[in-house]
């Protein structure tokens, strides 16, 4: 990193205290990306983003500002604190309930997540990258199944990310975090009544492109065309009435991520993403509350080793750790960054996220999963007369407080006498978050827990962050499916 | 690079096109825009953050021997412009042909004028800009609102591109959004937006009102019934689920299974009181600007008039391709949209709620997390939020919640039987594309609900 723009970022600090700012952080990022676009085998582009900025955040009377720049002169590092302080002052005396942030150890660390050595983003050469996308595109078009697959789609980025963030408590985190995503939309269509189903991929990790071996890319991608394909030709009517479910993994990521991951985030339970994503049914006097069975437990943890979430301090400077949002089924834990935990007079955990330099840090989700529970996978089919087991979803959305979503399943199999019998088409689950969690009577065993990647999004200016989402399988009993 | 306390722009764009030269690459555009954007968020009826971008990138796109890319630079030192250039000139050879690829606009060019895209009293903003969001908070809680959550931003900008063939043009911009949503109880909420380039247009006071009375109007919601509806639709609804259709009709989406308009131009998709324009002149309009991102000159593009479907959005690659030209709405990527824009129909709201006599009918005010089950064939959902409401014998008899829009994009395009006379232009955190669009009637909307 260069050292100009770390002096910057330190010399900011020292303005801002000039200025009378109770609190200012100033946060470099310095980031290469790598894009490759792959349109039914053609490459459509090759694409390069190199961004470099600083981002100044100030306290002062009860407000905050907040103020990027990315000329990195001293004149525009002055502008910048002096606008976030001066809005700071301007809009706290406004206010009736000054912003406070809560009282937080102070941490000086470096650290870093790399891929392999020689399989970083920048150390693959363009040819090699593309290479392997248009491999992945070559065993689709070549691929023999009873449909049709007209439409492939798919898009390869990798990152290195550079931040140092400096306070004027003290604080100083270094890190540097290689990230590798692919994502890819599909389209299978049955030749016989030209009906059709689409699958979206993404998958994402910390690290390089070592990520494509670890994922095994080309044998997922095409176990999961083959599988569309016979969706789209084979799949029958799903049941409807009170039937139970089995949901896999991805089911379950984006379950825990959509109905309980966002509900508990401090901002929006405290009303100030109202106008965008929404606030939440869940609220501050509903901690220790039962929200969902004993088999429900819910984590979101950022320090998991390889994950697309993946950090160990967070965007205000605080350790990260495990957060329990709901134990055994009860309201434990919020995703706070250090004005939402002041708020509620407790303490932040680690939940502040920005994603880039010109962008607020805001409590985010990191890696969401449900814990894994005591059951093998065959227990789970054993005793269901009549059901449907959806192994990943292609629809979904819930209300903006978080109460009630829909998830429609992509690869999803009629369950009769306990047995997984033909393959049903787009199955669905519309209920309420507590009658949803309130449900579960089952969850399989720590073997089987799978991750999900996903890009989640909130604020405004719409901020996407990487995440992982996962779980094992679980059963859920009596869900009404008109 | 740097020229006193600003880096210059001309230096830059001049820099950048020598080392392309010299590259040797065949086509290239080269996009510098400089932003300073504002923006005060609101919770709870306070100002929660003030925040300020100072911003300027540089964008190329450029092509050699047909292999096309492109670089987004925040560094712009000299260094690092100059290695990023020779990095992308390593990225195209290691490219094979881009087959879809058929060169960038040629000129000579000559821009269409727009009224009213940059307003010079703008400054005022910045000063009025917290009495201006308290002002609409206000508005909302005289109409009975307890708490108020929004945002405002302002921006002033200036793009300027210069291309391989003979582009090289400049624009500068004003332009500002507010949202506002207004809670009188936990669920009874109501929401506005208000959007435009002009400062003498801003009434913020005034969409917070009609926030407040909405919100007003939701209390006492009672969960809804599923089954088949009439929907009318509030111009910030129909700007997601109808407007999406002419926002489908783009070669790019159709090519990779994204867009349920494949093979459809020429075909009836709506009814002959429907006619829509992509147009990127119209005045005050926040996608309105004069050259694409190839330089070439934008317009008035018809998507469907009276009902059919009469053409996509083009770059001159997807134009080539599709035996046709380009319509001006070339993207680093994609062609995209400037501003999309329904004809006015003939109905005044209160007409249109007595259109619906006899027929169970939905009013919804807002909506969002539209998603879909399958692009290619348009089945999606979408959550109405905020006040919605039952509508009998032409009047708004009781609120009604927890509610899923769960249809088909071409039946909801299909199906509109009728359009006010009052366009709104909507830009809001659902919709991305700038869209002037009226109240929009459709019949038979299947509409979905949790169960308990």
């Amino acid at each position: 990193m260069p050292s100009s723009s770390y002096d910057l970022a330190e010399k900011a600090i020292e303005e801002g205290e000039k200025l009378g700012a109770q609190y200012i952080e100033a946060r470099y990022v310095n980031s290469l990306m790598n894009t490759s676009i792959l349109k039914n085998g053609v490459p459509e582009l090759g694409a390069i983003a190199r961004s470099n900025g600083i981002g100044i955040r100030v306290l002062k009377d009860g407000g905050v500002g907040f103020a990027s720049f990315n000329e990195m002169t001293k004149d525009e590092m002055s502008i910048a604190v002096a606008f976030a302080t001066k809005m700071a002052e301007a809009t706290g005396k406004r206010r009736s309930k000054k912003i406070v942030f809560s009282d937080e150890k102070i941490h000086e660390v470096k650290y870093e997540a790399l891929g392999e050595s020689g399989k970083r983003p920048f150390e693959v050469d363009p040819e090699t990258k593309i290479n392997r996308l248009m491999g992945i595109d070559k065993l689709l078009a070549e691929l023999k199944t009873n449909a049709i697959i007209p439409f492939r789609f798919f898009q390869m980025l990798d990152e290195t990310e550079k931040k140092y963030i400096i306070t004027n408590e003290g604080t100083k985190i270094e890190s540097e975090i290689d990230r590798l995503q692919l994502f890819g939309i599909i389209v299978a269509v049955n030749p016989t009544t030209g009906s059709k189903e689409q699958i979206m991929i993404q998958k994402g990790k910390t690290g390089g492109l070592e990520s494509l071996d670890y994922w095994k890319i080309e044998d997922f991608v095409t176990k999961e065309v083959t599988k569309l394909s016979k969706i789209v030709t084979e799949s029958k009517d799903a049941p409807t009435g009170v039937i139970d479910y089995v949901v896999g993994p991805n089911v379950i990521g984006i379950m825990c991520h959509e109905n309980t991951g966002h509900p508990t985030e401090g901002d929006r339970i405290l009303g100030r993403e109202g106008a965008q994503a929404g606030e939440s049914y869940l609220k501050e006097d509903m901690i220790g509350q039962q929200i969902g069975s004993e088999h429900v437990t819910i984590i979101d943890d950022p320090t998991l080793e390889g994950s697309y979430g993946y950090y160990l301090y967070d965007d205000e400077g605080v350790k990260a750790g495990p957060r329990y949002l709901h134990n055994k089924g009860i309201f434990e834990e919020m995703l706070h960054n250090r004005e939402s935990a002041a708020w509620m007079g407790t303490n932040s955990t680690a939940a502040a996220r920005a994603i880039g330099f010109n962008r607020e840090p805001i409590p985010r989700m990191a890696n969401t999963y449900l814990a894994p529970g005591t059951f093998e996978y065959e227990e789970l089919f054993e005793d269901i007369k009549l059901g449907v087991f959806m192994n990943n979803f292609t629809e979904w959305n819930i209300d903006d407080r978080r109460y009630q979503s829909k998830y429609v399943g992509l690869e999803a199999y009629l369950i009769e006498n306990g047995e997984i019998k033909h393959m049903v088409r787009r199955p669905v689950i519309e209920t309420t978050t507590p009658k949803l969690w309130g449900s579960v009577d089952a969850v399989a065993k720590e073997k089987y827990l799978e991750f999900d990647a996903a890009t989640c999004g909130k604020g405004d200016p719409m901020q996407g962050a990487p995440v992982y989402h996962g779980g094992t399988f679980m059963r859920i009993r009596n869900v009404e499916v008109r | 690079m740097i020229m006193g306390n600003k880096v210059d722009i001309k230096n830059i764009l001049d820099l950048t096109a020598n080392k392309l030269n010299s590259l040797e690459f065949d086509d290239f555009t080269i996009t510098a825009n400089r932003g300073n954007r504002s923006q005060l968020r609101f919770a709870d009826s306070q100002i929660t953050i003030a925040k300020n971008w100072a911003s300027l990138e540089l964008g190329v796109f450029a092509a050699k021997d047909s292999k096309t890319v492109a670089i987004e630079i925040q560094d712009l030192s000299e260094n690092s412009i100059i290695s990023a250039l020779e990095s992308l000139e390593k990225l195209a050879k290691s490219l094979p042909p881009n087959q879809n690829y058929f060169g960038i606009s040629d000129g000579p060019f000559s821009y269409p004028a727009i009224e009213y895209l940059a307003d010079t009293d703008f400054v005022e903003f910045h000063d009025q800009s917290i009495d201006q969001v308290q002002g609409a908070i206000n508005a909302a809680e005289a109409e009975g609102a307890k708490r108020s959550a929004g945002v405002l931003a302002w921006e002033v900008k200036e793009e300027h591109l210069l291309s391989s063939k003979g582009a090289s043009v400049s624009e500068n911009s004003t332009s500002y959004e507010f949202s506002i949503r207004s809670f009188v109880d936990e669920t009874s909420s109501g929401a506005d937006v208000e959007v435009g380039r002009l400062f003498s247009k801003v009434d913020f006071e005034r969409a917070g009102a009609r926030a407040g009375e909405i919100a007003k109007m939701a209390i006492g919601g009672t969960n809804g019934d599923p089954g088949k509806f009439n929907i009318l639709l509030e111009p910030r609804v129909a700007a997601d689920v109808v407007a999406a259709t002419p926002g489908a009709a783009n070669p790019f989406m159709v090519d990779i299974g994204m867009s349920w308009l494949k093979d459809k131009i020429g075909e009836t998709i709506g009814p002959e009181l429907v006619s829509v324009y992509d147009d990127a002149l119209l005045p005050n309009g926040l996608g309105s600007k004069s050259f694409d991102d190839e330089g070439h000159p934008t317009g008035r593009n018809v998507i469907v008039e009276k009902g059919i479907l009469k053409g996509f959005i083009h770059n001159t690659s997807t134009a080539k391709k599709a035996g046709t030209t380009s319509t001006g709405n070339a993207g680093l990527v994609l062609p995209q949209n400037s501003n999309i824009f329904f004809e006015p129909g003939e109905h005044t709201f209160e007409e249109l709620l007595e259109l619906n006599k006899g027929k169970p009918t939905l009013y919804i005010t807002n909506n969002w997390y539209t998603r879909f089950t399958s692009y290619a064939d348009g089945i999606f959902s979408s959550i109405p939020r905020d006040g919605m409401f039952i509508i009998e014998n032409g009047e708004i008899t009781k609120p009604v919640r927890e509610l899923r829009i769960s249809d088909t994009m071409g039946n909801v395009f299909k199906n509109v039987i009728a359009l006010g006379k009052e366009i709104k232009q909507i830009k809001s955190w659902e919709v991305n594309v700038p869209t002037f669009i009226p109240h929009v009637l459709i019949e038979d909307i299947n509409i979905s609900a949790a169960t308990k």
